[in-house]
């Protein structure tokens, strides 16, 4: 079901019967109508070993599951909250940036190291993301957090975009990324520019970046 | 993009924002601010505590809560003030022989042709009359109409509709994991198991996130019995206990921890 963007920090989703989705635990502002919301020790979508494969990846947020017949509002923590329409494609973000996204989506875990071995996991310590990111797959949608506007940004075969590791916030579609460094002798001395890491994304596909160095 | 604007006391506007997140107040007489709301002012403005000496009459026609006066302020003269907090959302809202309740950490300034009530519900406030008052969100302030169900810490107030009532989700907490859950925290609370209830006609008011500002301490309310919360326990601003999950944390406060 899509998500209506209320305003930056709040969107509204309509679930009807038969119909499931997940939200952070607490994330609920607001309902009408009919809705439950259930904890959900496993963090998702799968089984018990998805959610094994989860608690060792460290992706596992709490969530709930929302069930019923109604309009739930959500928001969190003041954070800005960017809806993702997904048609097919994959999304890869990580678990506490997703507010609330469809039960249609198949949700999985990625490692790091599987996009650019081991830089990808240089990648991943550098970012904050850790070994693990949450992946998203199917027809439906998400909404995503962020500390500060989202903007998207296309990435086109013509030419890699260079994003700034801590204010990437998810990226989708058929994307390679790795780790850019321009670590030079100032740096070694404490002169550098601050921004001597850069993640590279390459492919087709859109990355989203937050208009802040801030994590979540 | 633009570059800023400078503002002089002739191109602030007139009660009416400045940007999202400070308000200009053309003051002719009297406003009722919060203490330490206003960040900058144009003109002859006093800020006199209330409480002293002429203003006392005032109080009397404004506050009915004297245990609350002392947040209070009164900026008298003439001239422009801007008012902020915290880069919070700033709006202003105007009340026509209505009645709105607000959660106390959100009102910043009032008319003193509004007057100030302490609501039933602990830690709200109700201003009734005619008049202009500004509030602060956290986000934009979002309006909904009943019958909605209003997860507590999202609430900002709601005008013109009775009172709320509290729901819980008893469906959920009656279920043996549910229960155990909601009592032990063990396995985890949605956190969703309970919400202010809405009803009739009217508007609610929503902030679109959970953060919520620190709360003032309102008056407290009479020891005096059918007066809900009369037990003396006032909320101290800001800082609470951490609470054990679930209804653990309640055994906490019997224990009095």
């Amino acid at each position: 079901m899509p998500f209506t963007v209320l305003n930056s920090r709040m969107v509204e989703a309509r679930i009807g019967p038969g119909q499931r989705m997940f939200s952070q635990r607490g994330a609920m502002l607001a309902y009408r109508g009919d809705v439950a919301f259930t904890p959900n020790i496993q963090g998702g979508q799968g089984g018990v070993g998805s959610m094994i494969g989860r608690r060792i990846a460290g992706e596992a947020t709490p969530l709930m599951t929302v069930e019923g017949n109604g309009t739930v509002m959500f928001g969190h923590g003041g954070h800005h909250v960017h809806v993702v329409d997904l048609t097919g494609e994959t999304l890869y973000v990580e678990a506490d940036r997703l507010l609330a996204f469809d039960g249609s989506l198949q949700q999985g875990t990625m490692f790091m190291g599987s996009q650019g071995g081991v830089m990808g996991m240089v990648r991943g310590q550098v970012t904050g993301q850790g070994l693990f990111t949450t992946t998203l797959k199917g027809q439906g949608s998400a909404a995503v957090m962020a500390h500060g506007g989202v903007i998207e940004l296309p990435i086109t075969p013509r030419g890699p975009v260079h994003v700034d590791p801590q204010a990437y916030v998810a990226h989708r579609g058929d994307v390679r990324n790795k780790l850019s460094t321009a670590l030079g002798w100032r740096d070694m001395v404490g002169r550098g520019s601050g921004e001597a890491f850069q993640l590279e994304l390459s492919g087709q596909g859109t990355v989203y970046v937050q208009a802040s160095e801030e994590k979540l | 993009m633009t570059g800023p604007v400078v503002h002089d006391v002739y191109s602030l506007p007139v009660d009416d924002n400045v940007n999202p997140y400070a308000f200009s107040v053309d003051l002719n007489g009297q406003w009722f601010l919060q203490k330490g709301k206003m960040i900058a002012y144009y003109g002859q403005i006093d800020f006199q505590g209330i409480g002293h000496g002429r203003l006392d009459r005032l109080i009397a026609g404004s506050f009915h809560s004297p245990l609350h006066a002392a947040d209070w302020v009164v900026a008298e003269g003439q001239g422009k003030m801007l008012l902020a907090d915290r880069a919070f959302d700033v709006n202003s809202f105007d009340l026509d022989e209505g009645n709105l309740t607000i959660r106390s950490g959100n009102l910043l300034a009032f008319q003193p042709s509004l007057s100030l009530k302490q609501s039933i519900i602990p830690g709200f406030l109700t201003l009734i009359g005619t008049g202009k008052f500004v509030a602060a969100s956290n986000g934009p302030v979002v309006f909904m109409e009943p019958p909605i169900r209003v997860d507590p810490q999202a609430l900002v107030g709601w005008a013109d509709c009775p009172s709320p009532c509290h729901h819980y989700d008893h469906q959920y907490l009656r279920g043996f994991l549910g229960g155990l859950r909601a009592h032990t925290g063990i396995g985890g609370a949605s956190g969703e198991e309970h919400q202010f209830e809405f009803v009739g006609a009217g508007t609610v008011l929503l902030q679109s996130t959970e953060q919520l500002m620190p709360e003032l301490a309102t008056g407290g309310v009479p020891t005096e019995a059918g007066v809900p919360g009369g037990g003396g326990h006032v909320p101290q601003s800001g800082s609470q206990l951490p609470q054990l999950p679930g209804n653990l944390g309640s055994l906490q406060r019997r224990f009095g921890l």
